[in-house]
Formats: structure tokens, C-alpha cells, sequence
């Protein structure tokens, strides 16, 4: 008598629905609103740059938006207020607190720009971006989501995006482009992709390897990877060996929209529910 | 006490009564189970065999979409039944996607079966449960109500879950898990293996299969 392979499966993996894209629109706008305000803070303060004059609006404005869009998507949003109750257990509740003060800090420190502000403001942006990482981590019932690493796959999506745009800013402002600035671009796409490269082969669970196929093969794989960290590394040292511009924007618009892209395909292509399956079934073979 | 299930895959013979007789018993709308029956084939030809998967909530006793819940809404009692609080729930579908067992569900919208509401579902409707998360409860109420009247859940029918009641089979037991007495306890020590343990979830709910 033939035993069959343990574990049995016996419903395989379909996709999660009832997240789509508000909910890549949260994660995609918040990471790159939370990022360019981090960005523009840091820069501020080590080159001097007033990016943080229209990053200030910018960052949290996305971050509202990303709120607002998965709000609309609850069934009750009516009842949004109420997703701040279980601080004590939720990382959505810790998520929706730490966007709620990022947005209230950065446009105080806007308005009336003071050193704490912009301090705490920085803090709660990237409390927020890590939150959210460690939101969908807890999401245990998706293989793709629920590994440790996630909330480094935020952080790193979140600095990429987010320099990527101040980049941009950066450039379309007419201010030259620091040495300073590009290295740090280089260094913080180079880190970024060790970390995307590491989760998408983080294990070699069958589930979890065939989940995030999506993410490691194709054309979408392809654009992440090459048009969001290995194109734009290439275009940031053009840069910098050149000191034209032009590459510089490119790089940083690519930055910025192929992390959107890698949040969709985190949330829509990877977001396939756990096969069920019974292990020790022991079901054995019948005469026939 | 801890409200337990045991489900002999033996038996089943995927008839989906207790699918209908869950629907029934709680008004579901169109479109929403908390329960069904998986037919599942597996194996390779010739060693091919088809089994019935009854699924449903296995009521956690580690239940991960509690702790996630960012409302309070989904709770765990003391005696073991996972349940979701309809006028808190915001609809948010993080317990579902924090759910390994695929038992929640979001009532999106009222549907009916046919263009028009047949009285049977102006009957059932239950307007607090739109657009928000819901799932098997155990039938709390009939176990509750059951007990109140001096009932045993899993001995005496009006106080065991709907699911259990209808199967034509005998094969979906409930009873008390903590009672080495009950028949689920005894089922459970006899073999009854629990779904994705690896899952670390601890489930209530039990499959014994050979």
C-alpha cells in the first residue's frame, strides 16, 4: 500500500481579495510620502537643501492620501475612527496612530517650522513605514507576507522611493547636485536591493517560492529589479561621474515608481493565500 | 471549558448539508459561507483518493486574527469561541488576511439570490452585518441558550452547533475539549489530528482521518 506524501495538500494556494489597490495605495504613498520627508529632513540638516520646504507638504499629503484611499476601501469606513483602539495588539492600530501624528507633525512643522517638530515628525515617519511593514507581516494567513523580514522591505522601499523623489525635487528645483546626495543614492539603492533580493528568496518553502514567483520572475520582476535598483544605479553614477543632471532625474523617478509598482506586486501578485493542507494524514491507498 | 470540534473525514461523504444548514441557521446572504465542504482529489494515478474537507473557523486558541484586529472587534471567550463583535467590526479585512484557515468573510453587499429579495432572506436579513467580517460562531447563541436550560452542547442537539445536528453522517462531532470524558476529548486522544499545526495556532477543530 502507497502512503501519499505528507503534508497533503488539499486546497492550493488562490489569491487574497480583499485587499487590492487602495490597499497598495496606502502602502505605496505612505512609504514614498514617509520616505521623501525623511530624505528631505536629512538633507536638510547634513547639505543644507530646502527640498523640506515643499517635502513638508508633499510627504504628508501622500501619506493622507494612502490613508484615505484604504479607508474607503473598509467595509464601514464610517467607522474609521475606531481603527486606533487596540494600540496594545494591532500594528494597524500602531500604523494608522503613527501616519495620524506624521501627517500632524510634518504640516505643524511646516507652518511654523521649529527643530523638535520636524524631529518628531522624522521619528513618527518612520515609525509609520515600519509599522506598516510589520502590518502585513502579522497578515499570517498570506505566505508571501508573513516573514520577518518584512518590515526591512518597507524601510528599504520607503528610503528608495523616497529618495528617489527628492532626487527629482532636487533637480526640477535647479539646485546642483551634491556629491553627497548621489552617494547616498547609490548606497541606499544598493542596500535596498540586497534587501528586496534577500526577501524574494528568503525561503525555500514550496509555498512560499511559488507566492512570490511574480516577484522574482517576468517582466514585473524585471522592472522592479532593473528599472528600480540596477537602471537607476546606473544613471545615478552618470550622474555623478558627469555631473549632468538629466540622468539624475530619471534615476530618481524610476526609484519612486517602481516602488509603487513592487508594492503592487507585493499586495495584488504575491498575495496568495496559504494551500491548505493536512500533514500526518496518512492516507493510504485503496484496492481498487 | 473549551468548546471543541472533531471532524471524522471518514464519514463525510461531502453532501454539503451542513454548509446549507449553517446558511440557514444564521441567514447568510448569497455568496457568504462560513462553512463548506472541500472536494479535494489527490494523489497521482492510480494511487488517487478523494476526500471531503469540511472547513470552517477552527477557533484558535491562539487565534491570529484576534490580536490583529485593529477595533477590537474579533474576540476569543473564556470557553474557547471566536467570534466578532458585528457593531465594532470596521470592515477592514485584516483578520481574514491574517487567517490560515480562510474562515472569514466580508459581507460586502446584501445580495440576494434572485433581482428581487425572496421573503425568505427579507426574513433572515441582518442589515448590522453588511461591511463588516463575519465567520462561524460555534452557534454561541444555541450553545449559550442551550446551557442556560441545564442542556449539554455536543450531547443534546438544541444546544450543539447547527453544523453538527444536520450532518447526515455523524460526522462532525462537538463537545468539550477540556472533559477527557467528551467524546471529542476522547476522539482527539484517540488520533484526531488538527489542521497546519505549524501554523502554531492551536486550533479547536480536529480531523481524523487513518
Amino acid at each position: 500500500m502507497a502512503i501519499f506524501a505528507s503534508p497533503v495538500t488539499l486546497i492550493p494556494a488562490t489569491p487574497q481579495r480583499l485587499w487590492g489597490a487602495p490597499a497598495v495605495a496606502n502602502f505605496a504613498l505612505g512609504g514614498l510620502g514617509a520616505g521623501l520627508y525623511l530624505a528631505a529632513a536629512a538633507a536638510a540638516v547634513l547639505g543644507g537643501s530646502p527640498a523640506i520646504a515643499l517635502a513638508g507638504w508633499i510627504g504628508p499629503a501622500l501619506a493622507l492620501a494612502g490613508l484615505a484611499a484604504v479607508a474607503a476601501e473598509a467595509g464601514r469606513p464610517l467607522r474609521g475612527a475606531r481603527v486606533v483602539r487596540r494600540v496594545r495588539t494591532s500594528w494597524m492600530s500602531r500604523e494608522a496612530l503613527l501616519g495620524g501624528a506624521f501627517i500632524a507633525l510634518a504640516v505643524a512643522d511646516a507652518l511654523a517650522p521649529v527643530p523638535a517638530l520636524r524631529l518628531l515628525a522624522s521619528l513618527a515617519a518612520g515609525g509609520f513605514v515600519v509599522a506598516q511593514g510589520l502590518l502585513v507581516r502579522d497578515a499570517r494567513g498570506v505566505t508571501a507576507w508573513a516573514v520577518p523580514a518584512m518590515p526591512a522591505v518597507f524601510a528599504a522601499s520607503a528610503a528608495t522611493s523616497g529618495v528617489g523623489a527628492l532626487l527629482a525635487l532636487e533637480v526640477a528645483g535647479g539646485r546642483p547636485l551634491t556629491g553627497a546626495l548621489l552617494g547616498a543614492t547609490l548606497a541606499i539603492l544598493a542596500l535596498a536591493m540586497v534587501v528586496w533580493l534577500g526577501y524574494v528568496t528568503w525561503s525555500d518553502d514550496e509555498a512560499f517560492r511559488e507566492a512570490t514567483r511574480p516577484l522574482r520572475e517576468g517582466a514585473s520582476a524585471v522592472a522592479v529589479t532593473g528599472g528600480g535598483y540596477v537602471l537607476p544605479f546606473a544613471l545615478a553614477t552618470a550622474a555623478l561621474v558627469s555631473g549632468l543632471a538629466a540622468p539624475a532625474l530619471v534615476a530618481g523617478a524610476l526609484m519612486a515608481l517602481a516602488q509603487v509598482h513592487a508594492k503592487w506586486l507585493l499586495v495584488v501578485g504575491a498575495g496568495r493565500l496559504w494551500p491548505i493542507a493536512l500533514r500526518s494524514l496518512g492516507l493510504q491507498r485503496r484496492p481498487s | 471549558m473549551r468548546w471543541g470540534m472533531v471532524i471524522d473525514l471518514r464519514r463525510c461523504v461531502g453532501c454539503q448539508t451542513c454548509t446549507v444548514a449553517c446558511k440557514q441557521e444564521h441567514g447568510l446572504p448569497a455568496g457568504v459561507q462560513w462553512r463548506f465542504v472541500a472536494d479535494c482529489e489527490i494523489g497521482e494515478y492510480p494511487d488517487v483518493r478523494r476526500v471531503f474537507l469540511p472547513m470552517a473557523c477552527m477557533h484558535c486558541a491562539d487565534p491570529p486574527c484576534v490580536p490583529v484586529c485593529p477595533t477590537g472587534a474579533s474576540r476569543r471567550r473564556d470557553d474557547g469561541i471566536v467570534w466578532i463583535d458585528d457593531a465594532a467590526c470596521v470592515g477592514c479585512g485584516y483578520c481574514a488576511v491574517a487567517c490560515p484557515y480562510r474562515a472569514r468573510h466580508l459581507v460586502a453587499e446584501p445580495a440576494g439570490h434572485f433581482a428581487v429579495a425572496t421573503p425568505s432572506e427579507r426574513a433572515t436579513a441582518r442589515p448590522e452585518r453588511r461591511g463588516v467580517m463575519t465567520k462561524c460562531t460555534f452557534c454561541k447563541e444555541r450553545v449559550d441558550a442551550g446551557r442556560a436550560a441545564g442542556l449539554t452542547p455536543g450531547v443534546d442537539q438544541d444546544a450543539t452547533p447547527m453544523c453538527a445536528v444536520a450532518c447526515i453522517a455523524g460526522a462532525i462531532v462537538f463537545g468539550d475539549l477540556d472533559d477527557p470524558a467528551s467524546r471529542v476529548a476522547r476522539m482527539v486522544a484517540g488520533g484526531a489530528v488538527a489542521l497546519m499545526p505549524e501554523c502554531g495556532t492551536r486550533p479547536s477543530v480536529y480531523y481524523l482521518a487513518e
